[in-house]
This record gives C-alpha cells, structure tokens and sequence, in this order.
C-alpha cells in the first residue's frame, strides 16, 4: 500500500476524531472545548465536564473498539478463506449477549458486572464453536469452525428470547440497548483496560499476519509450506476472539465493523496481511467515531444505537467495494 | 441482524406500555363525567362505563370474582373495599399484604388468558396499554366482562377509582379514597408551597440512561414535593438522556432509587456534576414511591421530607 494511502487513512482518523470532541449533544463553543483540552485549570465548568470527563474518553473508545473488531475481522476473513467471516458471526456476539443479558435480568445490574458477563459468555461461546469443530474431526477446518459459529449463536439467540420473554420493560430496554452497542458509558478506566486487550490482541494478530497470507492460500499449500493449518487457524481464531469480545465487554454489540472494514482496507490497497490488518485497524477505528458521532447527532437529544449507524454508514462503501469487485 | 430486530420489536412493545390509547381521551373524559354523577346514587351498577380502550361496559350486578391485573388497580380495589372480592392478580401486586394471598396469574402485559379464564372471573381488570388488547379483546370473546384502564397521571387515578367504584358497586366509598388522596396531595402542595424549589433530576436507569419525564406521575408528584423536574418538558414517562445534558441542565439535586447513588458517586461521567460532587443524591422509597395509586398521599409527604429536611407536611 502507497505512502499516501496511509497518510489518507490516518488524516481520516484524525478529522473524525477532532469532530468526535467538537460536536456533540450538547452544542459547546469551540474556544471552550480548546481551553477545556489545553489547561488543567480554569475556563468553563460545563465544557470542562463534557469534553474532558465525556467526549474525550469516548472517541478513544470509539477508536478502540472499531481498531479491535478490524483487525479480528481482517484475521478472520484471510484465515478462514472467506468474505463473510467475522467474529459476530463465530459466536463471540451471541455468547456476550448470552452473558450480559442473563447479568441484567437475573442481577439487574446496570453497573460494573456487565461488561465481565460479556466478555465471559463470548469466550465460553469461542470455546464452544472451537470444541464443537474439534468433535467433529476438523479443529481449525474453516467449514467446521463457521458452522459451529452459526450453531452457536442461533442457541445463544434463543436463550436471550427465553430470558428476555417475561423481563420488566426496563429489564429489556437496558438489554436491548446494550445489544445495539452504545459508547455512551466510555470512561478511562474502560480505555485504559480495553486499549491492553486491542495493543496484545492486535499485536498478536499482526505477528500471525504472515500465517495468514499462507493459510489464505488453502490448507494444502499452507503445509507445504511448512505452517501446521489447525493449529494456526485455531490461534489466530481465538486471538480474533478475544480482542473482539474485549470490544464488546466495552461497548456492546457493534455490528458490520468487522465484516465491512477488512472489505474496504483491502479496496484501499491492502494486500499481504500486515497491510489488511493494519490498515483495517485504522478504518476501523475511523468508522466507529464517525458512526459514534451521527448517533449522536442525528436525533439530539436522543442517542441512536451504535450497531445500527455502523451498518447504515457501512453499507453504501461496501456496496461501492462490491460492485469494483464484481 | 435478526436477534436485533427482534428485540427491537420486543423493545418497541414494551415501550407502548406508557403510549396513550389512541382515541381514548374524549370517551375517558364523558366516562368520568358519568361516574360523577353516578356517584349520588351509590351502589347503582345499571349505567353502562367506558373504558380507556373505548369499550363499552355493562354489568348487570356487583361482581364477585375480579382478576386485577395491574398493581395500581388491585391497591385501589382493597382500598375501596372490594379486596376480598378479588380472585387473580399479576407477580407484582404485592401491597396491601393481604394481597399476596390472592392467586397470582403471572403478567399484566399481555397475560395469560387461559389463566386468566380458568380464575372464573366476572371481572378483568387490565392496564390501559396496547399490550392488552388483544387480551381484552379474547376476555370479552369468551364472555368475561373486561375494564380496561390507563392509570399514569395523577388525575388518572382518581378517574380510574371512580370507575372502579362504579363497576363494584361501591361509588361512595370510591369517592371518599379520591378526597383523602387528593386532601393529603393538596397538604403537600400547601408546605412546599412558599419554599424555594431545587432543580431535580430523577433518574430510573443507567445504560441506557432513562430519567422521569414530564409524562410520569413522577414528575407531577416532584412538583407538589416542592422540586423541578428538569425533564418535565419532555412528554415521555421515562424518556432516554443523554450525560453531556444532564450536565448542561445542572440539576440541583440526583433523585434515584436504592442502588443508583453508589454508581453515580463512584462514576467518572458523573464527576463534572456539582450535585454529585457536593453530594446531593437522594435516595427515594421506591417501595412507596412505585404506583401512581392509593398510597400517593404518602409518597408525597415521604418526597417533601426528603427534598425539604424539616418540613412537616
């Protein structure tokens, strides 16, 4: 990928980013929201709350979480062998739901237990669906490990049903609102936790990247060439995973970043590995804050749920990427 | 995608719970006028009630057998004497105590109806809510007599215990339930009158972040406490708010239910709001302060003390 293409990807990045600290909710002066950002002391109470306390940790945590479900999404999709591999569609989504569903009813909690259910009930799904592919003979056979995914989550949907039928209508509305993924509870203790589990888990994926390029080549040529093909696509299966169900634990189900971005890195040049994820990293990140900032927006007061903006901003370039592909 | 649109439909139905029948409020307020002068000839059950989904009811003698399938109706049916008569009610109708002993026949949204059937009923009380109308529709099918009523605003519920009063039989004692509430409601109004009232914030939910709203009882009940409700312009019962303006609005002081100061006190978000750093988060008795019923006499009196210390309403 060109010098340039990266400078575009990253001066994206940072337009949505500054956008994402400038406009909100709440209409704030500009000079306020800088002096809130330069000086430790002094200038407006209101703005200094909003921008420091508010926005500020909720675009790192946009970015965050868009980087993660990138990188998961572009390992996936080259190990795997296939355009529609995802980590939600491998069951991480529906075991998070799983766990932070049974939380809110079962405790009520709207507190700090949540996240931990999430980020339980998906490794606990990524076990299953990697269990599940191993009973059936194929351990990292991409086949296998899709349809183990899908079983999977088709289970975790019907037990969130079961679990949400007789619910109070609040019970429901915090699960249903937290299945539509929100940055609206974004604090530093959730970045500086989740930016460990991006930077290990990425880092990771970026290491693997070179197994990838040769397992993207089939299961035959990978042993050929001298990569173990179960045991590689189960690693990189499962640092996928978790990244992504470390996203989730902070912000939800934030659906087709995943799917979308590998889709548009690889249309902006990518091509080994590194490349797609790294550059899926940044899309990824771009694209969270820019979809943050029209929920927020759009019907102000009110916020719309995250998963939903992500998609509708997601589809027109994946068509665009679709019909260059054709 | 899908699991999403589902709950989002499951979402959107519970919503409707606070929605307003529609079509009902000019045949509410004939019914009420009604009831008004229904009430001199007390135990007179002939005359037809028109309940808030617009049906008509027409009982031919007080009945004996009710199902209550919302706490604030079954609270009003013991208060105004008709408890023993009373034969099902939901999970959550647990005041007065001797209405745990009634059968529970599960929820009031969209309930049961073959439970429901199978208490005998020769009257079904239900809440207001399009929930319900397909119940209400299956009740009256199978020959049940059915009262449908919306009980979220203050003046609600003495509409709906005149109603009530009506369909048992029992219009003067209805009415004398109405004065006391009321009486006590004005009480209230009278102390806090001359006091300055705080800006109040009462908050309901977390994530997502729901507050009381201008279309709660809550709200008017804040008022008559002597606090605005920063909400009150918003027509939603509990509508959805966003942090960024809850700290623009700068409320005074945090109403919450048990369990929310701790996470207000303890949540960076929070930090930038001078009532939560200076401490001033109430905690509301939500065991009293729950139905917009009998006992809003007493929430009121327990939310005056609580927002005006000293105060002897």
């Amino acid at each position: 990928m060109a010098a340039r293409s990266w400078l575009l990807l990253v001066a994206c990045l940072m337009v949505a980013a500054v956008a994402g600290v400038a406009y909100g909710s709440v209409s704030v002066a500009l000079p306020d929201i800088w002096r809130s950002l330069m000086y430790e002391q002094g200038g407006d109470a209101l703005a200094r709350a909003i921008v420091r306390d508010l926005r500020v940790p909720r675009v790192v945590l946009g970015a965050l979480v868009g980087a993660g479900l990138g990188m998961s999404g572009a390992a996936l999709q080259g190990t795997l062998r296939n355009g529609l591999a995802e980590p939600y569609l491998l069951g991480v989504s529906g075991g998070a739901a799983v766990g932070a569903v049974l939380v809110v009813v079962l405790i009520g909690a709207s507190g700090a237990t949540v996240p931990i259910a999430a980020f339980a009930g998906a490794v606990v799904a990524v076990l299953t669906v990697l269990a599940v592919a191993r009973a059936a003979g194929g351990r990292g056979d991409p086949r296998l490990l899709l349809m183990a995914g899908v079983v999977v989550g088709a289970f975790a949907n019907a037990a969130i049903m079961i679990a949400l039928a007789n619910a109070p209508a609040n019970t429901v509305r915090g699960a249903t609102w937290w299945m539509m993924g929100s940055l609206a509870d974004a604090d530093w203790a959730q970045v500086a936790w989740l930016s460990v589990y991006v930077a290990v888990g990425g880092g990771a994926l970026l290491a693997m990247a070179r197994q990838v390029d040769i397992l993207a080549l089939g299961a035959e040529p990978a042993a050929s060439l001298g990569v173990e093909p179960d045991a590689a696509s189960r690693r990189i299966f499962l640092a996928a995973s978790l990244t992504c169900a470390a996203t989730v634990a902070a912000a939800g189900l934030v659906g087709f970043v995943g799917l979308v971005v590998p889709h548009l890195a690889r249309g902006a040049g990518g091509r080994g590995h590194r490349t797609v994820i790294a550059a899926s990293a940044l899309i990824g990140a771009t694209l969270v804050i820019a979809a943050d900032l029209c929920a927020r927006l759009v019907l102000r007061p009110v916020e719309l749920p995250l998963g939903a903006v992500t998609a509708l901003v997601g589809v027109p370039f994946f068509l665009l990427r679709l019909r260059t592909l054709a | 995608m899908v699991l999403v649109a589902v709950l989002a439909s499951v979402l959107a139905s519970s919503c409707t719970r606070a929605d307003h029948p529609p079509g009902g409020q000019a045949k509410t307020e004939a019914a009420s006028g009604a009831a008004t002068g229904a009430s001199a000839t007390a135990r007179s059950v002939r005359a037809p009630v028109i309940d808030d989904f617009g049906d008509t009811l027409l009982l031919a003698s007080a009945p004996a057998r009710i199902v209550s399938l919302n706490p604030a109706t079954t609270e009003i049916l013991f208060a105004i004497g008709a408890g023993a008569r009373l034969v099902g009610r939901t999970t959550w109708d647990l005041y007065p105590d001797s209405a745990r002993l009634v059968a529970d026949l599960g929820n009031g949204l969209r309930p049961n109806t073959e439970g429901v059937l199978a208490a005998r009923p020769d009257l079904v009380v239900l809440y207001a809510s399009d929930d319900n109308r397909s119940a209400a529709r299956s009740l009256r099918a199978a020959g049940v007599p059915t009262l449908a009523l919306r009980i979220d605003r203050i003046a609600e519920f003495a509409r709906a215990t005149r109603l009530l009063g009506r369909a048992t039989g029992d219009s003067g004692r209805a009415e004398r339930v109405v004065d006391s509430v009321q009486a006590t409601l004005a009480r209230v109004r009278r102390a806090t009158a001359g006091l300055h009232a705080p800006t109040v914030i009462w908050r309901v939910w977390d994530r997502p972040l729901l507050v009381i709203g201008g279309g709660s009882y809550l709200s008017e009940l804040a008022a008559i406490a002597g606090g605005r409700n920063i909400y009150a312009d918003l027509p939603q019962p509990s509508p959805t708010v966003t942090a960024e303006d809850v700290i623009r609005r700068n409320p005074q002081v945090v109403l919450t239910s048990p369990g929310g100061e701790t996470r207000w006190r303890t949540s960076a978000t929070w930090r930038g709001l001078p009532a939560v750093r200076e401490g001033r988060i109430l905690v509301v008795d939500t065991a009293l302060i729950g139905r917009p019923s009998v006992r809003m006499g007493e929430a009121a009196v327990s939310l005056a003390r609580l927002l005006h210390p000293g105060i002897t309403p």
